[in-house]
């Protein structure tokens, strides 16, 4: 660790408390990692609740999956798999240099994640127009089912949540945008692109779960 | 240092292609109508596949530091033992229907 004159040649990105720029990227990168895993266990809650009322009540889960539009749930996941391809393309353009690719690709991932959010405004609409809410809410007859809420409850958190997060994840590209137009970002910094990245990756894979879960009953 | 791997945009969107089929595939078995509880086997195992191809090759783990990947592993260790637990209690309840 010879590094005796890096105080004179250290770039501007560079916090003392590091020794490289390397080490401050996998730190930053095992930081975001450790949050994903405080992530998974978050949303593992809810998947729990999902597994224990589905042993309750697999006929529930039957009955209640088909008021899910099959076709919008998988447009959403293709628009989603389609953004986790535009974030990779983006990290690449930043390793690369290429700020305007990098700025393109995360255009094209703001667009994609309001083209989730628009689909699942429509589905929600759908069902609030039919009455089904959550829990006591919900007043919807077509499901002879007397836990019909207890589905929609479920469906509701776990799509509510992960809808949550595609909107924080839409703050933060704007914010990643913002930052790359200033030119913030290079081939040797581009840190809060990559954990992002690893951000946004992980709300795909959470709903890669979640589709076939609630959509794909029957 | 491990982190700094560059995919070619080939790859990438190779990946990414390889996704939008298995969604597909993830679709078109629900028209099968493969009986109960193999249905859930096929449709979790499929996620699985596409989870696993996103964190490889998306999130970069299969270049990545090892400790990365043992965090994400150990996420879903924890998250299995919070499941088999559970189960242990509400699978084997004398009365089985709660009052919520």
């Amino acid at each position: 660790m010879a590094h005796s004159t890096a105080s004179s040649s250290a770039p501007a990105h560079l916090q003392h408390h590091f020794v490289d720029s390397d080490q401050q990227f996998e730190s930053s990168k095992m930081g975001m990692w450790i949050f994903l895993v405080t992530e998974i266990l978050f949303f593992g809650g809810l998947f729990a609740a999902y597994i224990v009322y589905r042993a309750w009540y697999p006929d529930l889960y039957v009955q209640a999956s088909t008021q899910l539009d099959t076709f919008w749930g998988a447009v959403n996941t293709a628009v989603l798999i389609g953004s986790s391809l535009t974030v990779a393309m983006a990290i690449r353009s930043a390793q690369l240099n290429q700020i305007k690719g990098l700025i393109i690709n995360l255009y094209i991932t703001i667009g994609l994640a309001f083209t989730f959010m628009v689909i699942k405004y429509f589905e929600y609409v759908h069902k609030f127009e039919k009455g089904i809410f959550p829990g006591q809410y919900y007043t919807y007859e077509g499901i002879a089912h007397e836990k019909a809420n207890i589905f929609f409850s479920i469906y509701y958190m776990m799509t509510g949540l992960h809808g949550l997060h595609v909107i924080i994840g839409i703050g933060l590209m704007i914010w990643l945008l913002v930052k790359a137009k200033k030119g913030a970002f290079s081939a040797e910094y581009y840190t809060p692109v990559e954990i992002t990245g690893l951000y946004w990756h992980l709300v795909d894979v959470i709903w890669i779960f979640l589709f076939p879960l609630l959509y794909l009953i029957d | 240092m491990s982190g700094h791997h560059i995919s070619s945009a080939k790859f990438l969107w190779g990946i990414g292609f390889a996704l939008f089929v298995l969604t597909f595939i993830t679709v078109a078995v629900t028209w099968m109508h493969i009986p109960a509880p193999w249905n859930v086997v096929v449709a979790i195992g499929l996620a699985a596949i596409k989870a696993t191809i996103v964190a490889a090759f998306f999130m970069n783990l299969y270049w990545d530091s090892k400790y990365n990947l043992m965090l994400l592993v150990m996420s879903f260790v924890f998250f299995f033992l919070m499941i088999g637990i559970t189960l242990l209690d509400t699978l084997f309840r004398n009365d089985p229907v709660p009052a919520f």
